[in-house]
């Protein structure tokens, strides 16, 4: 008996030795309820406990539940149940984590000693910082300090860093990444609505019957939001209006692929279409805006005619645009960068605008003249980066403004200045003219994304002292600070975003912070304390104290989310929606989760009135000629890479989901007369520099025009800096270029 | 300047002097001992302009208030459980309602028109799965017209097809792939692989990846423990737009849509695996899309190892071979013909040890046997197991007693000529099997035809520059034998140089050469490698003439003419591992569509 036994188990091991079942491999991938709602996770990550908050990507602001053991994060997935993305997220989302998690994280304060960056306390290098910025406002005034924040960054942190730099240091000028993004925006809705107030809620994606997308990638940049689109139960005419055949346009049912910079006529064209047929609601007209008379007189030059010369867009092409407006019922029109990042942009948007007023479509399901905005928290930074304006939409130009902030904030109103700051690039002009002599980066990377690079590159050495705070070491810009400040990321920290449909959504401490990595939050408490201001800020103890200062500071106005019953509210709900004003009561707000805005006609002018405001189109600053003859255009490459990829580079999984290296779109008309084929090594040449690229031949350029991702850091050596006069955004999307083949 | 008067009179020793406790919050109650004073401007200096008496900073504070992780407390989610995952919500619809019947299987359904490259279906297969940092079982690739109008741009996301008739499956030597007999998924056990990475390439999807770091390839299966239990898969689940989902297809139907042709363009050809999943778009796909990467000049894997093992094997088998033929008949100068197999059996040993470096896992080689069945790889490594045994007995068998006595040493004696024989067609079926490996991986560069003239080359070359350079090095009794130099060095000569212009020819990359796949290759070689191309026809020249040249030259001293055999044979053999690199590293991959 035994010795059967024995065979057996031999047998059995034998067995076993042939074919292995089971073992430390096959368990390394086994699945175990991950309970929480969450269904089967792999084994070696099941969480304890999990808790939602809002990603730190883009403006999406999509809710991600993440997995936590012992408190910290282990795994993420999208949260099923979020208003915004229910239950899904784009590749960065997924991988959020993986940002943090990275050899390249700045783990101590950093000093450039004998042109090295040492690593030093944080006691020396915010003692060093105090000194250079106190010494240099002594000798150049309080201006000469200036800084660059970001959209990255929660509101609590941005309107710390805000009242810091000017009611603090007395610093006057500051400005953040989001110029690059969406000043456009904010200019063309201030000056339309009276307040820089996006009117939509996603579930207009989904209620729209012809929905109008201007310079927007959304599959690409905006995943979820097309995913919004998909589900829109109305099969909607989905009409992009762009020069390249984007993943949208293909996926769209109508493409508009208007020559570069050309929107503008298209858009008056079909405005003025739209008057001439009468297919206008005039009693919204009359009761809710202002200034269209003068607006119908300015489109009455752009006639189909015109405008089919100027795009390229056949006529009867472009009466079938005004047509679909005209029957739609519920038209929304949405725009992202190839509008707000334009000579010419504000005005653009505002032309999007004056369709949807015109047209009735604002303030009903399905409607609007709606931006899509970038970064995670540039609704954040324009409400209160305290930069451009004064907190919550005011203006540092208004005394009685000045006087309200300093009541609220309980500080001296001499502590705040009586203009609003400089933009980015007349902070950078600044640089160049010796009025700007100290710079302090915060959460931003202005070495790769700045327009027209390398002048800055040559710019900031000029600098008596930058200043980088980061969450990384090598950052193109970090790579030159002076003194560096390692900041903590998302998932380090607490605090709240801003979407683009204006909800508040909350982010949350799941992972510890590598080495002397502080909160950008932290940090700003400790250089106040080094600058002698810390009394000012004792009441800023925490995000959730600042929350509710920022709530106080939002109390009247347009934005106001008073109503908001602190962090675990915003957490309980979803994410909340501005407007959502203190009622007063004794219970809590109860908003519903998806709000749009103007549903009553009225809006935030004095008047009430929405204006309709034009300007007559210009042509591109920098057209192609026989020298330059191709016009380069610059957008999002892929859905896994992030703007200068400082935190997309660091996933091994977004990396390999997008090219290495920079690339160039080219048409397969130019390829044949440059003789190249996809994959030949080219140059790019601008008037500003020439830069290295393969060449991907594509039957998505159109002749004439060729394309390169803004993710690559050389890219921005070739673009050319021109601005949008009002909201000083800079004008990525054209510039002329030829193109040298260097091995086919 | 009122500001800094007022400033001076400020005591600079204000921080407070630590407590006992030294605790932060005591000690920082007053964290700032210089305050904000009104003045002229509108912020007064805080500090005093030469002697700066810095405030003692709450840093340490902070760097607490840092590390201390708050979300659990304050927001983590307290009901533990859900008898229904949340996302069910969403992917009910996407599932199929029962299992298969026999004859079914369950396989990918991708709607194209919905799919719009997002890729999140490759970071939630990657996160859902606990995959390792950069691997992926998922990818994302793109097929695009060649005209512009109507311009098609398609993104196509892609796993493994379960195919019917699964090439990874049979190809495993160790038997590490089953199709699960009722949903057909193809699975694999990953305790019994032993990272030899062959179903990569037989797999014409490139669906198996191999994990470095595990020394073991592992795949998709569906999520297969998910489906049991009614979850979606991780792509299934993640996909924004719906466009993956489960189906249940019938087998013989896939075949014939596999027959003809009928998957996806820009992907290998479905005929030979019958993959299962299906692609459908309600517009139909311009004829000429082509995967954007389809001739993209990439280099893939070198696989040392392999190309020792190939070169090394073939080295031996051809000295074997060329010794019997052309040597001196064993029966008559044993201790001449005993050099060779000598050799052989070295260069076999080396081979060998080569080949288990390949592994992922060196220590179950042993299991490489075990699917003599399907596999040509259990089979050449049965067949070279097996050769490396009977040269050792035939070399054993040579041994003549006046140099060693031995037990048995005349009953070994007596079997020298069926031990050679047998060991001699051992080594050619090896190298047959060899051959047969890379043949039926069904990739156009790796047709019989070439193959076999590259392995099969490489044995005559090398086999008759080893001979010649033994021969030389080691002549018996001091003679160098006449008839074996010359029809050695004749096959060298003539066999060499031919091999060396039949590889010159497939460097062709104009459009009439027959083969798309050797075009690419070509081109490969040259864009890519080129000094390695040059220099490996400069070996194989070299190679081919130092040897014979040996002989031009009568009255050299003999330690030059040993040299020159040496570096001959040096030469051929380095002229032949570079061949073999390119083999591999030049080889196009079979894969899915890529990206850019």
């Amino acid at each position: 008996m035994a010795t059967k036994l024995a065979f057996l188990q031999i047998a059995e091991k034998v067995q076993d030795l042939l074919v292995s079942r089971t073992g430390p491999l096959t368990r390394d991938l086994l699945q175990t309820p991950g309970k929480f709602g969450l269904g089967r996770v792999p084994t070696r990550l099941v969480p304890d406990s999990t808790t939602t908050m809002v990603c730190g990507y883009c403006a999406t602001g999509c809710g991600l539940m993440v997995h936590l053991k012992d408190g910290q994060a282990i795994n993420l997935s999208p949260a099923t149940e979020y208003p915004v993305n229910l239950g899904m997220a784009c590749p960065k989302g997924w991988e959020a984590l993986s940002a943090l998690h990275t050899a390249a994280r700045a783990t101590s304060p950093m000093l450039r000693k004998n042109g090295t960056l040492m690593p030093v306390a944080w006691e020396e290098a915010l003692h060093e910082m105090t000194r250079r910025f106190t010494d240099i406002q002594e000798r150049h005034g309080k201006a000469s300090v200036a800084w660059l924040g970001t959209g990255q960054m929660p509101s609590e942190e941005l309107a710390f860093l805000g009242a810091l730099g000017k009611f603090g240091m007395g610093i006057v000028h500051g400005d953040g990444n989001t110029r690059q993004c969406m000043a456009t925006a904010a200019s063309a809705y201030k000056e339309a609505f009276g307040f820089d107030a996006p009117p939509y809620t996603y579930a207009d994606f989904e209620q729209s019957d012809v929905i109008v997308l201007v310079g927007s990638n959304l599959c690409i940049a905006h995943p979820i939001l097309w995913e919004r689109i998909c589900r829109n139960p109305h099969h909607p005419a989905i009409v992009v209006i762009d020069p390249r055949a984007t993943e949208t346009a293909m996926a769209a049912t109508h493409h508009y692929s208007v020559r570069a910079k050309t929107d503008l006529w298209l858009l008056y064209a079909v405005a003025n279409e739209l008057i001439r047929q009468g297919a206008i609601d005039e009693p919204f007209i009359a009761e809710s805006t202002e200034g269209f008379e003068a607006f119908r007189d300015a489109m009455a030059p752009y006639t189909l005619e015109v405008a089919a010369e100027k795009t390229g867009i056949p006529v009867e092409r472009i009466l079938a645009l005004s047509n679909l407006i005209r029957n739609g019922k519920r038209v929304s029109f949405w725009w992202t960068m190839g509008v707000n990042q334009s000579y010419q942009g504000v005005r653009t948007a505002q032309a999007l605008i004056a369709l949807a007023l015109m047209t009735g479509n604002i303030g009903k399901p399905g409607t609007g003249a709606n931006s899509i905005t970038g970064q995670c928290n540039a609704m954040g930074s324009r409400l209160f980066s305290n930069t451009s304006g004064l907190f919550a939409g005011r203006d540092f130009g208004k005394t009685q403004d000045r006087e309200r902030v300093a009541e609220i904030l309980d500080i001296d109103i001499a502590n705040i200045p009586t203009e609003n700051s400089l933009a980015y690039d007349q902070i950078i002009d600044g640089i160049e003219s010796g009025t700007i002599r100290a710079l302090w980066v915060v959460a931003t990377n202005p070495a790769h994304s700045w327009i027209d690079q390398n002048r800055l590159t040559r710019l900031l050495p000029k600098l008596e002292c930058l200043v980088v705070q980061d969450m990384y070491v090598d950052t193109d810009t970090a790579l030159l600070a002076d003194i560096l400040l390692p900041a903590a990321g998302w998932g380090e920290k607490e605090g709240t975003f801003i979407n683009s449909e204006r909800r508040i959504g909350l982010l949350k401490k799941v992972c510890r912070a590598p080495g002397q990595a502080l909160a950008d939050f932290h940090i700003f408490q400790l250089v106040a304390e080094s600058f002698g201001c810390g009394e000012m800020f004792e009441r800023w103890s925490d995000p959730e104290a600042v929350f509710r200062i920022l709530q106080d500071l939002s109390r009247g106005t347009p934005c106001d989310f008073s109503g908001i019953n602190g962090y675990s509210q915003i957490d309980r709900k979803g994410g909340i929606q501005w407007p959502c004003p203190d009622t007063g009561g004794e219970r809590e707000t109860d908003p519903v989760a998806e709000r749009r805005l103007f549903e009553d006609g009225r809006f935030f002018t004095p008047s009430r009135r929405a204006r309709f405001i034009a300007e007559a189109p210009m042509e591109m600053p920098e057209p192609p000629n026989d020298e330059y003859p191709l016009i380069l255009l610059t957008g999002r490459g892929s859905s896994s890479q992030w703007h200068t990829q400082t935190r997309t580079k660091r996933s091994k999984v977004l990396q390999a989901l997008s090219p290495s290296e920079i690339y160039v779109e080219i048409s397969q008309l130019d390829a044949e007369g440059l003789g190249l084929k996809s994959g030949a090594e080219v140059e790019v040449i601008s008037r500003r520099s020439a830069v290295s690229a393969r060449a991907y031949v594509t039957p998505t350029a159109k002749p004439g025009e060729v394309f390169i991702p803004m993710h690559y850091a050389k890219m921005n050596q070739l673009t050319h800096p021109t601005f949008d006069a009002i909201s000083r955004q800079p004008s990525y999307k054209a510039c002329a270029v030829r193109i040298k083949v260097r091995s086919t | 300047m009122q500001g800094r008067t007022q400033l001076a009179e400020l005591p600079n020793s204000t921080p407070s002097p630590p407590t006992n406790s030294g605790n932060f919050a005591a000690r920082t109650e007053k964290p700032s001992p210089l305050r904000l004073t009104e003045s002229k401007g509108r912020l007064a200096t805080p500090l005093a302009p030469k002697v700066r008496h810095l405030p003692i900073l709450s840093v340490a504070r902070r760097l607490e208030q840092q590390q201390t992780l708050t979300a659990v407390d304050a927001f983590s989610r307290s009901h533990e459980t859900d008898p229904v995952p949340d996302q069910a919500q969403y992917y009910r619809r996407l599932l199929p309602q029962a299992l298969p019947n026999p004859g079914q299987q369950y396989a990918f359904e991708v709607d194209l028109d919905r799919c719009t490259g997002c890729k999140a279906c490759v970071t939630a297969c990657h996160s859902l799965n606990g995959l390792d940092e950069s691997e992926m079982w998922r990818s994302v690739g793109l097929i695009q017209s060649k005209t512009a109008s109507p311009a098609r741009v398609q993104t196509v996301t892609s796993s493994c097809h379960h195919c019917v008739e699964p090439a990874c499956l049979k190809g495993c030597p160790v038997g590490a792939y089953e199709k699960d007999p009722v949903t057909g998924i193809v699975k694999h056990l990953d305790d019994q692989c032993f990272g030899c990475q062959y179903c990569t390439l037989m797999c014409p999807y490139d669906a198996p990846k191999f994990n470095a770091e595990l020394g073991i390839v592992r795949k998709c299966d569906m999520c297969s423990e998910r489906l049991a239990v009614g979850e979606a898969p991780a792509c299934v689940q993640a996909c924004p737009n719906e466009a993956i989902r489960i189906q249940v297809v019938d087998k013989k139907t896939a075949t014939e849509l596999a027959l003809a042709g009928n998957f996806i363009p820009g992907a290998p050809s479905p005929k030979a695996t019958t993959p299962t999943t299906t692609y459908r778009s309600r517009i139909s796909l311009p004829p000429d899309l082509d995967a954007v990467d389809g001739d993209l000049v990439r280099t893939e894997h070198t696989h040392l190892p392999l190309v020792f093992m190939l070169t090394l094997t073939q080295l031996s088998v051809g000295t074997l071979l060329i010794s019997a033929l052309f040597g001196r008949s064993s029966s008559t100068s044993q201790p001449a013909a005993l050099l060779p197999v000598a050799v052989a059996f070295g260069f076999t040993g080396a081979a060998l040890v080569a080949s288990v470096f390949h592994l992922g896992r060196p220590l179950l080689a042993w299991r490489a046997v075990l699917n003599l069945k399907t596999s040509w790889l259990s089979r050449e490594a049965l067949s070279f197991g097996v050769f490396a045994k009977l040269l050792l007995f035939y070399l054993v068998s040579l041994i003549p007693p006046e140099i060693v006595t031995f037990a048995y040493q005349s009953r070994f004696s007596s079997l020298q000529v069926p031990l050679g024989v047998l060991a001699g067609t051992t080594g050619v079926i090896g190298v047959f099997c060899s051959v047969m490996v890379y043949v039926a991986t069904g990739r156009g560069h790796w047709r019989a035809s070439c193959t076999s003239i590259k392995f099969f080359g490489s044995l005559i070359v090398l086999g008759t520059s080893t001979v010649a350079m033994l021969e030389i090095l080691s002549p018996s009794a001091g003679v160098v034998h006449e008839r074996t130099m010359a029809l050695t060095l004749s096959l060298l000569l003539a066999f060499g140089i031919w091999k060396l212009l039949w590889e010159a020819r497939r460097l062709r990359t104009g459009t009439s050469t027959d083969f798309a796949a050797d075009r690419l290759m070509a081109r490969i070689m040259l864009l890519r490698m080129l000094a390695l191309v040059k220099t490996r026809f400069a070996l194989g020249i070299l190679g081919i003439l130092l040897l014979p040249s040996v002989q031009l030259f009568a009255n050299i001293p003999a330690a030059a003419s040993q040299l020159c055999a040496v570096a001959g044979f040096i030469a051929a053999l380095g002229g032949e591992l570079m061949e073999r690199v390119m083999f591999f590293r030049a080889a196009p991959g079979s894969r899915m569509p890529g990206g850019v």
